[in-house]
């Protein structure tokens, strides 16, 4: 009876009318506050990106001994591009310039106008890796001394919301635009507590549908997923439950039949849409994270996923050609911005996801020795106050729209927020509060706001 | 006198005999006893998982009946880490293969022919051991009851089962 009456109070409380259920964990789940919304994307804005060339609109100015300012994320942010030394677009190949053609925006309204920017965020503790910073925007954590080939201490977001909201495997991805970096060790972690049995799945798609999946995986035989697979999985199971040494089992990630099943057909009609060019792609696809963000536009009108995260890291070559830097992040401003537009032509996602975009860390303020065909120096991530400054842009549903939150003088937010906001949107934000597992800076950015 | 002398001779004689009988002829008594033993599957000594990469090999070798090439192996190799679930990735995996015309497999009239045959080969090639008797009996009976099975539903199966994946 008492307890009965704690879950109607808590529904109440909540504001909300939820039906508590058993959870695959055994638990039993009652959200604890309303949906916000009930998808969410997490674009990890990675490779390194400078708040110079991204939030501040500083273009060249400041960096290049060139006092050229200017926004070359015109899609994400709002303020005007830069006027001359344009080098960012697409190349004038008749006459040999690089960058030459600005690409046209797709969003008739920049997302910060839709949405709320903290244009001052921390990545506040650890090394300023890729895959630190990556793993901090998965796992709402910091890492100081783990190294690549490491699968994160805490869990990732995916973990608990399987755990503890009874999401389906293939209700979370973890989109990467490469196998470089450990990329692919970001679905799930190593805490005892959650690990394989809940983690997203993942998908490489450039190497799926690159050149390994076409000689590999292209054209696989076609079998019935009632007949052949029913008798695949009777013998395997005869054969598995003869095997029961504990835990040894290939590293399958607990999707049922039916979503492997799907997961296999997602995999089939890819392959052929890439056999007759019809994957989707932004109006310039010319560099990995834009084939990538076509191929996530392709998984998430298959699985509407409740949580896609997909990782860049093309704006990387800032190590020694600052020119292609620019370009990249170009690009990546138009590849988000297309996908946030064909999200909204999907039904079931169009007015109901809430899309997060974070750089997975900065760059450094001082150049190195390393000069590109422009002349233009480039810049590296040491760890320095610079590559710990961030931005975070959140639009969607019942999200505040244009209202920027914090400054240099006063930031506001943390890598680690990201977790607990995208817990809070789907309501289990004070379990994971209380799972202990985050790092103590971690909060969501509703709260913040 | 002499008389009572070879009497009491006697008497000690048949004493000492039967002393020296009883205690020369007395039998050992043995206890038996059975030691506890742990009695583990037959593939309880697999605990290793094998490498992506030596599972591919071992794969495409029992499928093929030849090695795979240094540049395949790694090419598999980036496709499979490409997909989170390895059970799909597998299953994927080996649905390429047996769309290879050089795929090798049994038939299915062999297969009928010589059930008991065909399943101990089958273990010997994925599992490398003898099926146990329980074994052999739940996979006879499988090919009995389900007249469309075919060789490369169990080919499938065990190339893609837990034990295979380990050593």
């Amino acid at each position: 009876m008492k307890r009965r009456k704690f879950l109607k109070d808590s529904a109440l409380a909540a504001g909300s009318i939820t039906v508590p259920y058993i959870l695959p964990s055994g638990l039993l789940f009652a959200q604890q506050s309303p949906l916000k919304a009930k998808h969410v994307v997490f674009v990890q804005f990675a490779g390194g990106l400078r708040q110079q060339e991204s939030v501040l609109q500083r273009y060249l100015a400041g960096s290049q001994n060139e006092q050229v300012e200017g926004n070359i994320m015109y899609n994400l942010l709002d303020g005007p591009p830069p006027t001359d030394k344009i080098a960012y677009g697409t190349d004038d190949v008749s006459n040999n310039i690089v960058g030459a053609f600005p690409i046209n925006p797709i969003l008739q309204t920049p997302l910060q106008k839709l949405g709320v920017l903290f244009p001052e965020v921390r990545f506040s503790k650890g090394g300023a890796g890729h895959f630190n910073g990556l793993s901090t925007g998965v796992s709402g954590n910091y890492y100081v001394t783990s190294g690549l080939r490491q699968r994160t201490a805490s869990p990732t977001i995916f973990e608990y919301l399987r755990k503890h909201a009874g999401f389906k495997a293939t209700d979370c991805w973890s989109v990467a635009n490469s196998l470089t970096g450990s990329r692919s060790l970001l679905n799930y972690s190593a805490h005892e507590k959650y690990g394989r049995r809940y983690a997203g799945n993942f998908i490489a798609p450039t190497v799926t549908f690159g050149a390994p999946g076409k000689e590999h995986f292209m054209n696989f035989k076609n079998y019935h997923p009632d007949t052949d697979y029913e008798m695949f999985r009777e013998i395997r199971g005869f054969l598995n439950q003869n095997f029961t040494n504990e835990g040894l089992e290939i590293p399958h990630l607990y999707n049922t039949p039916e979503e492997e099943n799907n997961i296999r057909e997602f995999v089939r009609q890819t392959f052929e849409k890439v056999k007759e060019g019809r994957i989707s792609a932004p109006p310039v696809s010319d560099n990995g994270d834009l084939i990538t963000l076509g191929y996530t536009v392709e998984l998430i009108r298959w699985f509407k996923p409740r949580l896609t995260i997909v990782d860049l890291s093309n704006i990387d070559v800032c190590h020694g050609d600052f020119t292609a830097y620019l370009k990249n992040i170009h690009r990546a401003d138009h590849g988000i911005a297309f996908l946030w537009k064909e999200i909204q032509s999907i039904p079931e996602m169009k007015d109901d996801t809430i899309m997060i975009v974070m750089p997975e860390h900065g760059r450094d303020e001082d150049h190195n020795s390393i000069k590109d065909l422009n002349d233009w120096y480039s810049y590296d991530h040491s760890g320095s106050p610079n590559a710990r400054r961030i931005f975070t842009l959140m639009v969607g549903p019942g999200v505040d729209a244009n209202l920027k939150r914090g400054s240099e003088q006063n930031p506001v937010g943390d890598a680690a927020d990201i977790v607990p906001t995208i817990a809070d949107i789907f309501g289990i934000k004070e379990t994971v509060y209380n799972a202990g597992l985050l790092d103590s800076a971690a909060r969501s950015l509703f709260d913040r706001i | 006198m002499n008389m009572q002398v070879s009497n009491n001779k006697a008497f000690h004689l048949i004493i000492a005999g039967l002393i020296t009988l009883l205690s020369s002829c007395q039998k050992d008594f043995y206890v038996y006893q059975i030691d506890d033993q742990t009695i583990l599957p037959v593939n309880s000594q697999k605990i290793k998982p094998k490498s992506v990469a030596q599972y591919i090999s071992i794969l495409y070798t029992n499928f093929f009946q030849k090695a795979i090439s240094p540049n395949s192996m790694l090419s598999a190799q980036k496709a499979i880490e490409s997909i989170g679930d390895k059970q799909v990735a597998f299953d994927i995996l080996l649905s390429k293969y047996m769309n290879d015309p050089n795929v090798i497999l049994p038939t299915k009239e062999e297969m009928l022919n010589n059930p008991e045959a065909f399943i101990r080969a089958t273990y010997k090639r994925f599992l490398v051991r003898e099926p146990t008797e329980a074994e052999l009996n739940w996979m006879l009976n499988y090919i009995k009851s389900r007249p469309n099975v075919t060789p490369e539903h169990f080919y499938f199966a065990f190339g893609t089962c837990n034990e295979h994946f380990h050593y």
